[in-house]
């Protein structure tokens, strides 16, 4: 990779660490400078992520494209790469920062703390959407702990002591599994290339037996599978998406749960294929598990936040269903699927916050007629609930379709149940629309409820472009999916002798 | 022609450092009860002396690398590459701790300078228990050390607590270095021999095999009498009384140096003399390893005093430190690096701690954190990243330390260690954010007193936190210290 390829994407990892610092050293009594600041600074890694739409690498599968000894006496190396997997995923984390910023109030705008720790995290992901070895993914992975635990500690609601030490002891427990599995192909790595190399380059010229594979696979996929959360690890995640503030709930959402499907097919598959040719019927099975069982306890919801929570466990029980199929189509549907989730749950966060900020409460029955004092608020809802439901001609659609599509050549009867998760999001979307937006005002609270203004809007319209956008013309974000996911499917069929 | 003094290796740059603490400390005892001199010129005595340890130490290192690993004053005293990493590390513990030491002998009733003064001899026992070649003279170092622990510890008179910690201190040291002198004797009486190499030279001319069992008694209760003073359990029943009885200004400074000395002097210990026989020890380190971190663990999650807290945490971390030193030498070099980067942290959190209550004072509940963020974000941040190093958090130094460690063990295929090891990691993200969460996120019922702080507290602070994070990011030049360290026993 040239230089200035290798340039810009530094920019994307040290420019956020580096407006953390510049935020944190701003004086406290310009306070209303913080959020003009934050946009600005997080509308430079946006730039380059679109700037890189137009470089040809952005499309090509994994390339590494710098390596830096760490730690030299032991050969330990912290590398880069690249993909367009990783690609696009930084984009959605960029939009998804950018537009959190935008949609911020006074409240958490003016803290330092709280625009801070955001760009702290917005470090630590695209660190881990970059890492190009296990140690360094794994350091990414933890760090984005710290910014998540003060954004729900200090900023969160009123149950956040429970929600985060929950969130954090699951995720650590998970990581751990992730650890144990570094030292042990660190290990392995040492007794075959006598150094603690660990670059997925190095990984991948690795033969490991198939009891090594199994164990390595089991190990980094738990921990993955917490942060995805697939059933049942899943538990942490309507409570924490409950009690962080709204911007932490949309990058919770759009971005902290892809983390873990990435790994998954960024380490998990491809250099533990064996483990996963062994495994795969287990997380098939759980995925459609947890399509259905999140759609079911969305629907029984009272609360709207812990709706949306539920429904993330079924959309990403898709994205899994669509990786452990792991066919062409499937794989490509289960990246898309990821960005599309990132936006259609973001958005809908964003909007759930909205309402909060202005009447205080998030219950279901607290609501009712808001069609007739917030017409424009109740449009974008229900646009939002139709992208999220999966209608055709919009973004949702197009993922669940390529799952389902390319899951049945694998797993006939997990996908026709899978299928049934489509009709219960329908369920539980529309009936929680007709409930907040339709009939007549029951609260006069809700009766002078003033409509979206120009902020708001402006930071939710663009997330309704993407879903058109993807809706109407997935070919555009296919093309930069399709040798990912034909890496993936190259190996697959490498160790299964070509029969899938 | 060879005079005497080179037969017998009289260089008195060898044993430099504890020439120069010991110096210091008789001058400022000399000013002290003779004449009447300001504080100004104690101060500079002392800040001269420090200076000047720190700089025999550097020509200590001079002399190495022109002589090499050699002994000398008749082979009592031994320089090597463990020496001099003991010294500069308990040089830099004095450094930091001198401070809080230094202005809270001026709270005392009496206003003596005798805190500083038996602090400078305690690093000047310390230093020459790393520099010994004998194990006579570790037992002198190691008692002009512990002796001047326990008068710290008790120094406060009017305090019971620290009446407590520091009689608590001194008969459960006692009795240790009783066990350890008599593990010294049965070594000696079974093989007539007190030194470092020359056990080492013993054990292979008899065979590891015919190694008699009063050698080997000798050599556990001589490990015990070492272990006792780095917390591990079951020998670890004084730290947490002793730590929270003790003035708060000094518990950083007293648990740091111990652990230092007495862990320099075992991996020496391990490595050098003890090669041949480790393999008959391996069940009792296992055991020593796993009871540290099940007991630190357990007791370390109940508690509510943050002094017993950090006292338990270390019981867990000796374990951790021991865990790589009992398993082979690379395992000993990830083990110094672990001890290294622990002692910044610990001396952090108690620089830390002193600064908010008070050198003098003894309890310290984790009540005392509340509003730490609203009073004082520089401290609360400072504490945040020395707490999540001691978690082992990626990004800090206790993260690369943990991985190379683990790393370690797993290739010498201690499973079971590992296994606990990562267990104990879990546990520690449950007590080691609690406090976290007190002074950085929770509402204060009621707010803090005012900290000043002044700079130099600031500076010590602030640098010490730099470097967690800096090792955890470049950990390259401090692991290569500690392969350099190990180098030539591979």
């Amino acid at each position: 990779m040239d230089a200035k390829l290798s340039t810009l994407i530094y920019t994307l990892i040290l420019f956020p660490l580096i407006g953390a610092m510049v935020i944190f050293l701003m004086p406290k009594n310009r306070s209303e400078l913080f959020q003009p600041l934050a946009i600005f600074l997080s509308i430079i890694p946006f730039s380059v992520c679109l700037y890189l739409f137009s470089n040809l690498n952005s499309k090509s599968s994994y390339q590494q494209f710098d390596s830096i000894n760490w730690i030299s006496s032991y050969g330990i190396k912290i590398s880069f790469g690249f993909s367009g997997m990783s690609h696009l995923l930084l984009s959605l984390t960029s939009v998804l920062i950018l537009l959190s910023f935008l949609s911020v109030t006074d409240k958490h705008s003016r803290s330092k703390g709280f625009i801070g720790s955001i760009l702290v995290l917005h470090f630590a992901v695209n660190g881990v959407f970059l890492s190009g070895d296990l140690l360094s993914l794994f350091i990414f992975f933890e760090a984005i702990l710290i910014p998540m635990y003060f954004l729900m500690g200090i900023w969160g609601g009123e149950n956040r002591r429970y929600a985060t030490i929950k969130f954090i002891i699951y995720t650590v427990f998970g990581s751990i599994f992730i650890f144990i599995g570094t030292v042990y192909a660190g290990v392995i790595s040492y007794s075959q290339t006598g150094t603690l190399a660990l670059d997925y380059l190095t990984l991948t010229n690795l033969s490991f037996t198939q009891e090594q594979s199994k164990a390595l696979f089991l190990l980094f996929t738990f921990g993955f599978l917490v942060k995805v959360p697939l059933f049942p690890l899943h538990t942490w995640l309507p409570d924490a998406h409950v009690e962080a503030p709204t911007a932490g709930s949309i990058l919770l959402a759009g971005v902290l749960l892809k983390v873990g499907a990435y790994g998954i097919l960024r380490v998990s598959i491809p250099f533990f294929t064996e483990g996963f040719l062994a495994y795969r019927e287990v997380i098939a099975f759980l995925s459609v598990v947890g399509i259905i069982y999140g759609a079911i306890v969305a629907i029984a919801q009272i609360d709207i936040k812990k709706l949306i929570a539920y429904s993330s466990i079924s959309h990403m029980g898709f994205v899994m269903l669509g990786i452990s199929a792991s066919t062409l189509l499937s794989l490509e549907g289960a990246i898309i699927q990821m960005v599309n989730h990132g936006i259609t749950s973001g958005a809908l966060f964003m909007l759930v916050g909205f309402i909060y900020e202005r009447r205080h409460t998030r219950r279901i029955s607290d609501f009712g007629g808001l069609k007739i004092t917030m017409p424009k608020y109740a449009a974008i809802f229900l646009f939002t609930s139709f992208a999220s439901i999966g209608l055709p001609g919009l973004n949702g659609f197009v993922g669940e379709f390529m799952i389902l599509m390319g899951g049945f050549n694998t797993y006939k009867l997990l996908t026709a149940i899978a299928a049934f998760g489509v009709v219960l999001a329908a369920i539980y979307m529309l009936w929680a629309y007709q409930r907040m937006f339709t009939g007549e005002i029951q609260y006069e609270q809700n009766q002078n409820l003033h409509d979206l203004d120009t902020r708001e809007l402006f930071s939710v319209i663009p997330l309704l472009v993407l879903m058109l956008l993807i809706g109407i013309y997935p070919s555009f974000i296919e093309s930069y999916v399709l040798n990912d996911a034909k890496f993936i499917t190259d190996i697959v069929e490498l160790f299964t002798g070509g029969l899938d | 022609m060879n005079t005497v003094s080179q037969i017998i290796g009289l260089n008195w740059i060898v044993i430099g450092p504890t020439l120069a603490l010991v110096a210091t400390a008789l001058v400022l005892l000399f000013c002290t009860i003779t004449i009447t001199t300001s504080d100004a010129v104690k101060k500079l005595v002392t800040i001269s002396g420090i200076i000047f340890t720190l700089f025999t130490v550097f020509l200590k290192f001079g002399l190495f690398l022109t002589e090499g690993a050699s002994s000398y004053f008749s082979e009592k005293i031994l320089l090597d590459e463990f020496s001099l990493f003991g010294n500069v590390l308990l040089g830099f513990i004095l450094l930091f701790n001198f401070y809080p030491i230094w202005n809270s002998s001026f709270e005392l009733k009496d206003k003596t300078t005798e805190a500083i003064i038996l602090t400078l001899m305690s690093t000047a026992g310390f230093m020459l228990m790393v520099d010994s070649e004998n194990f006579m003279m570790l037992f002198i170092g190691l008692e002009i050390g512990s002796i001047s622990l326990y008068a710290l510890a008790g120094i406060n008179k009017g305090s019971l607590l620290s009446n407590e910690a520091s009689l608590k201190y001194f008969l459960l040291g006692s009795l240790a270095s009783c066990v350890l002198v008599y593990g010294i004797s049965l070594m000696y009486v079974s093989l007539s021999v007190t030194g470092v190499y020359e056990t080492t030279i013993a054990i292979s001319f008899i065979g590891s095999e015919n190694v008699p069992l009063t050698t080997l008694i000798g050599i556990l209760l001589l490990i015990i009498g070492l272990l006792f003073k780095v917390a591990a359990a079951p020998f670890q029943s004084w730290a947490p009384d002793v730590y929270q009885g003790s003035p708060t200004g000094y518990v950083g400074y007293m648990a740091a140096t111990a652990k230092v000395a007495s862990f320099v002097v075992l991996a020496r210990l391990c490595i050098v003399s003890l090669g041949f026989v480790m393999d008959k020890f391996e069940l009792f380190f296992s055991a020593i390893v796993i009871l540290s971190i099940l007991i630190g663990s357990l007791f370390a999650t109940v508690q509510t005093d943050m002094k017993r807290l950090i006292a338990y945490s270390g019981v867990v971390q000796s374990g951790f430190i021991l865990s790589g030193m009992t398993s082979g030498i690379n395992g000993t070099s990830a083990s110094l690096f672990y001890l290294a980067a622990y002692i910044l942290q610990l001396i952090g959190i108690f620089l830390i701690f002193s600064t908010i209550s008070g050198e003098l004072t003894s309890d310290f509940s984790m009540n005392n954190l509340s509003g730490l963020f609203i009073e004082n974000k520089f401290l609360s941040i400072c504490f945040s990243i020395f707490m999540l190093g001691l978690a082992g958090l990626p990004l800090t130094s206790g993260f690369v330390s943990k991985f190379i460690l683990i790393t370690n063990l797993w290739s010498y295929e201690k499973y079971i260690l590992v296994f606990a090891l990562m267990l104990s990691t879990v546990a520690g993200f449950y007590f080691y954010l609690k406090p976290i969460w007190i002074a950085a996120i929770d509402k204060p019922e009621n707010t803090m007193a005012k900290i000043s702080l002044q700079l130099n507290e600031k500076i010590s602070i602030g640098t010490l936190a730099a470097v967690t994070i800096l090792l955890g990011v470049f950990p390259n030049v401090l692991i290569n210290i500690s392969r350099w360290v190990i180098e030539n026993y591979l």
